[in-house]
Parts: C-alpha cells; sequence; structure tokens
C-alpha cells in the first residue's frame, strides 16, 4: 500500500507543487505583509514549476491512487492547458487595475487561484465519480468566492451569489444523477462502470435519467445552454481576469472531464469492425444525440443573444457560451478526429479569448468602461491594440488567416467525416451570426469619432509585450497549425482505452 | 444488560422499554442530589448556610422544591409557537439522557453496548442544541432568543475542542466504546490514560504532557457545553433575565434543571471514563468487581460535579468574545498540538 | 422480524413525511425544523441497514452542526413568512412543475421497475460494512487520495469565507 503511494505520489507532482505553492501563498502573506505582489509571484513560480512539470510527463499512461486519477496524454494536455492560462491570469493580474487596487487581498487571490487550478488539474485526470466531483466542488468553490472578489462592487457580490445557486442546484442534481448511476453499475470508477455496463445490461430508462443528471452537472460547468443563466452575469460582476480564467480554464477543465466521463464510461470495448479513431457507444446507448442538442442550443442562443449587447464583458460572456457549442460539436461524433478537433480548439481559443479579455481589460483600466460605446474611436487613440483586437475578433469569428479558422476547420472536418452534414450546416450559420456583433465592436473602433476624449491611450511596455505574446501564437497558428495538430492527435490517448 | 432483561422477559418490547428507563433510576435521584449539592456548596463558600429547616441540614428541601414545581401554574405565553414550546424542555432533556445509554455505570452494566460508544454520545447531544434553540424561539421573546442563539454558538464552537480530546484518548486506546475504553484502563491509577495509560515507561512519560493536556480541555469544553458558570452566558442574568427558559415554568422548568444536571453528570462521566480509568478501582485489583465499579465510577463522576459547582461560584463569568477566543484561538490549536504529538509517539 | 418492519415503516412515513411538510411550511423556521426530524428519521434508516456509523455521523453532522447553523442563520435574519416572497402562479413555474413531475414520474418507474441487473450485496458484507473499523480502513489506504483532496477543498473553503467575511482591509 505504501509503496503504491510512494508511486503515485512520483506521478503526482504537479499537483502536489500546486498544493505546496497554495500553502505558500498563505505563509508568505501571512509574514511579507498585506500590501505586496510576493504573493503573486509565489503563484505565478508555483503554476510555472507545475506547468512544467506537467510537461515532463508527457508519454506516461497510467492511473494513479487506487485509480482515482488518470495521467495520460489528455490528461496532460489539459493540465498545461489550464496551467499555461493560469499564468497568462497572474501576469494579466500584474496590470490589472481592480487586482491592484485591492492588494491587501493579494494573498487570498493568488491562494484561490492555484486552488482552482489545482481543482482543474484534477478535472482533467479524475477517473472516479468521486474524484471528478470533488474536484468540481474545488474549482467551483474557489471561482464563486473569486467571482464576487472585488466585494466592494454589488454587482461582484450579486454574481457571486447567482453562480453560488446556480453551482449548488446543479450539483446536486449531478450528484443525484452519480448515486443513480452508481446503484445500476456498483461501481464509482469510470473503467469500472464501463465493465458493469459491458457485461450486463441495465434498466435504460434509469441510465438515461442518470446521464442527464450528470450532464447537468457538466453543462453548468461548460455553460452550455439551458444552464447557461449565471455565465453573463457572472463574466460581468467578476474582475476581468477571473472572467478571463472562468472563459477558458474552467471550461477547458469541464470540457476534459466530461469527454473522460463519457468516452471511458460508454465506449463499446468490444465493437468490432470499427475504423481506427471511432467508436461507438454502449448498447445503442446514444449519449451523442442529447449532447448535440445541446450544442446547437448553445451555439444558437449564445451568439444571437451576443447581438444585443452592449457591454463588452458581457458579449464576449454569449460569445464563450457560442465557443462552447462549437466545441459539444467535436464530443459528438464519437471519434478521436472530433476529439482532437476539440483539443485543437482549445489550444486556439486560448490565446485568442484571453487576448479579447486583455485587451478589454487594459481599456477598462484607462477608461473605466467595458461599454462598447466607450471604444467608439479607439483605434484612433490606440491604434496597436485596437488592430490587436481586430485580429482577436476575427479569429474568434473564425475567419483566415487566424488560428480560429483553424479550430472551426478541423472541427467542421471531423463532423463532417462522420456525416453530422446538418450539425455542421448550423455551425456554419452560427459562424456567420457571430461575425456580425465581433464587426459592430470593430466598426466602433475604427469608423466611429472618439466622443469626448480624444488623447491616445499609452499602454507600458510589459503591457505591450503581453498582448504580442497572445496575439503571435495566434497568428502563427493560423498559418503554421501542423504542430498544433500533431500535439492534439498525440494527446487524444486516455488510459486504458485503445 | 439486554442479554439479561432477554433472559428474564423474552423477546418482547417490554425488555427495550425497561432498557431505556434504566438509567432514569440514577438520573432522578442524582438531580435531587445535586441540587442540594449545588445549594449547599455554594452558601458555605459565600460564608452562609442555606436551607436548615426541611431535614436535617435541610436535606429535603430539593423535594420540598419538586412538589412545589409540580404545583405550579405552567404558563404558556400567548404569542408563543405552543407545540414547539412544549416540546422543547423534552427534547433538551432526551439529549443528554440518550447520552447515558453509551456509559459504562460498572464493569457489568452499559446500557447499549455499541462499537460507536462515545461518538453516539456527542451525536445525540446535538439534540439539546436543537432543543434549546427551539425554546428560544418558540417563546416569541426575544432575550429568550438572544440566550439561545448564544447558547447554540457556545455549544458548537465547544463541541469541537471536545470532540479532539475524546479524539486523543481513543487514539490511546483504539475503541470508541466506552466499556473497551475502561476496560482498557484496568490495573489501577497508574494505568489511567490522563497518566499516559498502560503503556511502556518511555511511551508513558512522553504521551503524559498531551494527555494531561487534553484531560483538562475535555473538562472545561464539558462545562462549556452544559453551559455553567464561567460559561453561563446563555443564561446571563444581568444581560438576558434567564436566557432561553426565561418563559417557562412549573415542570417545564424544572425539566430544564433536571437536563443541565444528567448534563453535568454525563460530562463527568465521559471525563472519567476517558481518561480516569471509568469504573476501574485507583487500587488495582483491591476493591473492583461489579458492585466496586459502579462506585467507583459514581464517586469519581460525582466528584466532577463537585468539581463543577466549585468553579460555578468561584470565577466570574467570561465575555462572549472570551469564550469563542478560548475554543478558538486557544483550545482547539492546543488539541492540533496533541493529537498530533499522540500520533506519532504511538507510532513510534 | 415484525420490530424491524415497524421500525422501518414508521420511519419511512415519518421522514417521507416531515420532507413533504418541510417543502409546504410558511415559516422558514418550522420548514428547517421539519428537515432535522427528516434527517434523524433517515438516521434511523440507515441504523436498520447496520450503517451506524454513516447514521451517527448524519446526526453529528447535518441534524448538529449544519441545520443547527442553518436555524441560527433563519433566526439572525429574522425572516418572516415566505409568503411576502412568493409570487402568482406563472407560466415559468407551470413549465416548471411540469419538468418536476416528469422527473418524478421517471424516477418512480426506475425504482419501480429497475431492480432487475443490480449488483448484489450479501448480510455479512453489509454488516462489516457498516462498522466505524471498516470505513477507517477504506477511508485511509483505498480512499486516502480523494480524502487528501477533501482537506484542500476546506483549505479554500476557509479562505474564501475569511476573504468574504473580513469586514474592513486592514
Amino acid at each position: 500500500m505504501v509503496e503504491q503511494l510512494l508511486q503515485s505520489l512520483s506521478r503526482f507532482l504537479p499537483e502536489t507543487t500546486l498544493t505546496v505553492a497554495l500553502c505558500s501563498t498563505v505563509v508568505v502573506s501571512l509574514f511579507l505583509g498585506r500590501k505586496s505582489q510576493a504573493t503573486l509571484f509565489v503563484a505565478l513560480a508555483g503554476l510555472v514549476l507545475a506547468t512544467w512539470f506537467s510537461f515532463d510527463q508527457m508519454g506516461v499512461s497510467e492511473t494513479i491512487f487506487s485509480g482515482m486519477v488518470a495521467v495520460d496524454p489528455f490528461s496532460v494536455f489539459f493540465k498545461l492547458l489550464v496551467g499555461l492560462s493560469a499564468i497568462l491570469i497572474l501576469l494579466f493580474s500584474l496590470y490589472s487595475s481592480e487586482v491592484q487596487s485591492t492588494l491587501h487581498r493579494a494573498g487570498e487571490y493568488s491562494a484561490l487561484i492555484l486552488a482552482m487550478a489545482l481543482g482543474m488539474f484534477l478535472m482533467a485526470g479524475a477517473s472516479n465519480l468521486l474524484m471528478m466531483v470533488l474536484a468540481i466542488e474545488l474549482t467551483s468553490l474557489s471561482s464563486y468566492i473569486l467571482a464576487g472578489y472585488t466585494r466592494e462592487a454589488s454587482d461582484s457580490s450579486e454574481a457571486s451569489l447567482k453562480y453560488i445557486i446556480y453551482g449548488a442546484v446543479s450539483t446536486g442534481v449531478m450528484l443525484y444523477g452519480i448515486s443513480i448511476l452508481y446503484g445500476l453499475t456498483g461501481a464509482t470508477d469510470f473503467y469500472g462502470i464501463n465493465r458493469a455496463l459491458t457485461e450486463e445490461s441495465v434498466n435504460s430508462v434509469a441510465l438515461l435519467v442518470s446521464i442527464i443528471m450528470i450532464l447537468v452537472g457538466f453543462g453548468y460547468k461548460i455553460s452550455a445552454v439551458p444552464f447557461h443563466f449565471w455565465t453573463p452575469d457572472v463574466y460581468e460582476g467578476a474582475p476581468i481576469t477571473i472572467t478571463a480564467f472562468l472563459s477558458v480554464a474552467s471550461k477547458a477543465a469541464g470540457f476534459a472531464l466530461m469527454m473522460r466521463f463519457f468516452k471511458v464510461s460508454f465506449i463499446d470495448a468490444n465493437a468490432v469492425g470499427l475504423p481506427t479513431g471511432v467508436w461507438t457507444s454502449l448498447q445503442g446507448f446514444e449519449w451523442n444525440k442529447i449532447v448535440a442538442i445541446l450544442s446547437v442550443l448553445t451555439m444558437t442562443l449564445g451568439n444571437l443573444v451576443a447581438v444585443w449587447q452592449n457591454n463588452l464583458k458581457r458579449l464576449l460572456a454569449y460569445s464563450s457560451i457560442a465557443h462552447a457549442g462549437y466545441m459539444l460539436m467535436g464530443v459528438v461524433v464519437l471519434s478521436d478526429k472530433g476529439l482532437a478537433a476539440v483539443l485543437i480548439y482549445f489550444m486556439v481559443y486560448l490565446f485568442m479569448n484571453l487576448g479579447a479579455f486583455y485587451v478589454v481589460m487594459l481599456v477598462a483600466n484607462k477608461t473605466g468602461s467595458e461599454d462598447i460605446d466607450s471604444y467608439k474611436g479607439l483605434g484612433h487613440r490606440s491604434p496597436l491594440v485596437s488592430v490587436a483586437m481586430v485580429i482577436f475578433f476575427i479569429s474568434l469569428a473564425g475567419l483566415p488567416p487566424t488560428a480560429g479558422f483553424i479550430g472551426k476547420l478541423f472541427l467542421f472536418a471531423a463532423l463532417l467525416d462522420a456525416t453530422w452534414i446538418w450539425l455542421a450546416v448550423v455551425g456554419a450559420l452560427n459562424s456567420v451570426v457571430s461575425l456580425y456583433y465581433y464587426v459592430r465592436v470593430v466598426r466602433n473602433m475604427f469608423l466611429r469619432d472618439p466622443e469626448g476624449n480624444a488623447e491616445p491611450i499609452l499602454f507600458s511596455t510589459p503591457q505591450l509585450a503581453i498582448v504580442m505574446l497572445l496575439l503571435l501564437p495566434t497568428l502563427f497558428f493560423g498559418l503554421f497549425y501542423s504542430p498544433m495538430v500533431e500535439l492534439a492527435n498525440a494527446s487524444v490517448m486516455m488510459f486504458g482505452i485503445r | 444488560m439486554y442479554e439479561l432483561l432477554h433472559d428474564l422477559l423474552g423477546d418482547s418490547l417490554l425488555v427495550y422499554v425497561i432498557g431505556a428507563a434504566l438509567p432514569l433510576l440514577f438520573v432522578l435521584p442524582f438531580a435531587v442530589v445535586a441540587v442540594l449539592l449545588e445549594m449547599k456548596v455554594s452558601a458555605h463558600m459565600q460564608d452562609r448556610v442555606a436551607y436548615m429547616y426541611t431535614g436535617w441540614h435541610g436535606v429535603l428541601q430539593p423535594v420540598a422544591d419538586i412538589l412545589k414545581l409540580l404545583q405550579k401554574e405552567d404558563t404558556v405565553p400567548a404569542a408563543a409557537d405552543k407545540f414547539l414550546f412544549r416540546l422543547a424542555p423534552f427534547l433538551v432533556f432526551m439529549g443528554g439522557y440518550a447520552g447515558f445509554a453509551a456509559l459504562p455505570f460498572s464493569s457489568a452494566y452499559i446500557g447499549s453496548n455499541i462499537d460507536l460508544g462515545v461518538f453516539y454520545i456527542l451525536a445525540v447531544s446535538s439534540l439539546a442544541v436543537i432543543g434549546l434553540m427551539m425554546s428560544g424561539w418558540a417563546s416569541n421573546n426575544k432575550w429568550s432568543l438572544f440566550g439561545a442563539m448564544r447558547s447554540v454558538a457556545q455549544i458548537i464552537s465547544y463541541e469541537i475542542p471536545s470532540a479532539l480530546s475524546i479524539l486523543v484518548a481513543v487514539m490511546i486506546v483504539g475503541s470508541l466504546n466506552l466499556q473497551e475504553v475502561s476496560k482498557f484502563q484496568e490495573g489501577g491509577i497508574q494505568n489511567w490514560i490522563v497518566f499516559g495509560g498502560p503503556m511502556p515507561l518511555l511511551q508513558k512519560l512522553l504521551l503524559l504532557p498531551f494527555t494531561i493536556t487534553a484531560f483538562f480541555i475535555l473538562f472545561l469544553a464539558g462545562i462549556a457545553e452544559v453551559n455553567r458558570t464561567p460559561f453561563d452566558l446563555p443564561e446571563a442574568e444581568s444581560e438576558l433575565v434567564q436566557g432561553y427558559n426565561t418563559e417557562y415554568s412549573g415542570m417545564k422548568f424544572a425539566i430544564f434543571y433536571l437536563a443541565e444536571f444528567a448534563n453535568m453528570f454525563l460530562v463527568s462521566g465521559i471525563v472519567v471514563s476517558l481518561y480516569l480509568g471509568g469504573w476501574t478501582s485507583p487500587f488495582g485489583d483491591v476493591m473492583s468487581g461489579p458492585i466496586w465499579s459502579f462506585f467507583w465510577f459514581v464517586a469519581k463522576g460525582m466528584f466532577f460535579v463537585f468539581l463543577q459547582v466549585w468553579i460555578r461560584w468561584t470565577l466570574p463569568r467570561l465575555r462572549v468574545d472570551q469564550l469563542m477566543y478560548t475554543s478558538w484561538k486557544v483550545l482547539t490549536p492546543f488539541l492540533f498540538v496533541c493529537i498530533f504529538a499522540v500520533g506519532l509517539i504511538l507510532v513510534l | 422480524m415484525i420490530l424491524e418492519s415497524i421500525v422501518f415503516y414508521s420511519l419511512a412515513v415519518a421522514s417521507v413525511g416531515s420532507a413533504l411538510l418541510m417543502v409546504t411550511r410558511r415559516n422558514p423556521v418550522i420548514a428547517a425544523l421539519y428537515l432535522i426530524l427528516n434527517f434523524f428519521c433517515l438516521a434511523g434508516l440507515y441504523l436498520t441497514l447496520q450503517a451506524q456509523f454513516i447514521a451517527v455521523i448524519h446526526i453529528l453532522v447535518y441534524a448538529g452542526a449544519i441545520m443547527v447553523l442553518f436555524l441560527f442563520v433563519i433566526m439572525l435574519l429574522n425572516l418572516g413568512d415566505e409568503r411576502k416572497l412568493s409570487d402568482a402562479i406563472s407560466p415559468r413555474k407551470i413549465i416548471a412543475g411540469g419538468l418536476s413531475l416528469a422527473l418524478l414520474l421517471e424516477l418512480l418507474s426506475i425504482f419501480v421497475t429497475g431492480t432487475e441487473g443490480l449488483p448484489e450485496y450479501n448480510a455479512d458484507q453489509a454488516l462489516q460494512v457498516g462498522t466505524v473499523e471498516y470505513i477507517g480502513k477504506q477511508l485511509f489506504t483505498k480512499f486516502l487520495f480523494p480524502f487528501e483532496v477533501t482537506s484542500i477543498l476546506l483549505l479554500a473553503a476557509i479562505i474564501g469565507a475569511i476573504l468574504l467575511a473580513k469586514k474592513k482591509p486592514d
């Protein structure tokens, strides 16, 4: 037992690092005074190390801690994604006026970001229902609090409260679903569920109800319609850094967990005659049809409502809902190609979405507003940042030559490959709608004259460097996408699944 | 115990009823004695003599008091929630009384010999908390409500140190069953857990500071959980009239008192069973056996009841913030250290 | 055997009844008290299944700590009748009611028909599973890792609670 634990611990280095960093931030904020950025740097160091250790785990494929957590290329990929976005978020925080004006709480801020990252790392690897719930709870709990971090603002508290209530209800429903699933199969680990379902047939109504209930939990985490109600309010009320983190990392971790849960638990291991990389679900149980419906609802509603938004944070919130819808299409097709497409999309989404949020943050720092009207004439006041924003938006809309185009291309290719034509058509139509509201912002920036104050807005060199850090990959991967595709193809491998 | 009753009466409901009622045989006379003890001790501490007329030195006074309370009018406030108001005192008593089931009175008698033992006592005592809350709320009187809230905040806070200090003893013994815990300490005073238990000498010496700390904290937290001075903020008469039982009169008021005395003995019983050898004789095999063990248990228990009375008439009341400070910032951290150290010593 | 079924059925009726009363009472304090009653009934049901540890922990944690804090907060806020908060029947309510009813029917159908093919456990196993020793052993071997993760979860929660509760910056 002890040897096994020690063995597991050695494979658990990234998470251990995060835990140590979490405790260090608490201690450091205790001793180094409360008015310093020291804790932010401690957290940053912890995250960089954790990401580096995850990078080291590439190519490993095993489960640790009695099958609680899987360390495989799939989880490593998402750990890298989460780690990278958390690092970027902490860099943002160094220049965010919201965080800098509340430095006396920086210790708690960094500790909770680390806790959230740890929760997401665990979500990426969880291969047991128990771990799944715990990881989701760790992530959610930290994000509830961070959403209400700027407590002085009443919309921040409202956001936090809404988030908690929706979160509690959806977790409750999910737990009920889990209890039914456990009752049906007698197993809590995904592989055990799969074995139990393969060996004997269970009541299909019960299975369906439990899966729908579990989907509520996932849907909440990735803000899929109709579990998205919290998203706009939380995204608007939370500090921008947290909004950006939630929109990328939290979603990525949710997708990782969902894909692992569905693929491992409901794959038909005995299916024959399928081409490599294509799999089928058990007992003709077509959960992917439910996901397809969710996907259509999610992207359509996200895009249509985004059109009416005048607050840029809300607009990006609805756009992120729509993007979750696109990515769900990749889950529907039941093939490694579909999963790889989702992974590619996430890599792209990381840069373009964080970039858009970062620009919004920089502008809000200077103008104090996130309103679309305040972007009028921004192109003349701050050309470099405005151009960067345009590129991020073009990428979000999925136009060439940006990385966003590549992401969409692979998604649609996977769909067409699996002959889900109607879904691909809906997705394409949605992209057109999305173009409209992105262009609205661009129009305000370049084709409208500034209202009132028209002085140029200047940004410091490190701030611009971070913009470049996000802008270059967005452009680069639009042209040279093969490394990204190779990484994604190598990363769809999950432990124990051929 | 149940086996005996089973043999006598066969498998019938009566067995359970009698089994459940047995501790009452102890609790009711005990309450009478405790009332007298409280009055006499307090009086002598203040250079008074207390009751002198009813019987020799007033020994019959508690009986007279009970008769008086029985005859009193049982008033219920018009705006009270009648049902909850009536239910509350019984719940409070039940919380304490249910705990007696797992208390080993003698080597031959324990109400229910369940594995969970002291853990069960902790759980059922929460019934009393709910009862207190109910009484405070149902009275529809703000002093009652404040009293109830204070007592609940206090009991919940002090449940943590008391549970942790119980854990220290449980870790040493390896069982939650208080009968097992008592058996573990057989063989004289040097084997009591407060003195390190029946361990090899070195281990015993290492354990000693931690077990003594845990023992004191358990007793302290126990007093707080019974809401007695210096922790009797819920009944702080200068601020809150009489706290949660302000509106109660007659028999219901008496039941609150009965519950308090039952709890006093329960707390002492837990302390004695866990740290002071329970029913075991301090002289090893001398004066042991079922009857003697009952004597030892009650004697030790009564000593701690006396101690509680003594403390009550010696120390002034704490402030609310001091009360919370003591629990969270002093007792709990100390116990964390104790648990960690004891665990380490036991492993070595 | 008769005694057992008496206990089971009375607890079952009491738990369902108290749950219904909890949902329908207007006064939040009364509702919370019914929920506590419900927890006690559930703990009793656990006992009939030989799960002593779960029963005791259920009372200790839920009835004894969490619900008491609930009551505490309700009394502190001095909430009146819920009637003020409730609104008239709206289409949204009807839809929600319909969905809930559908879910209820589905669940009922599961519990009525879905017992075939379920994994089976024998009585000895069940007897053993309920004890403190067994749970302790499992918790510190097979489930050690989730146990530790829970502690980090609690740490994050404590940090959050301090963050939210602290009144003024120091």
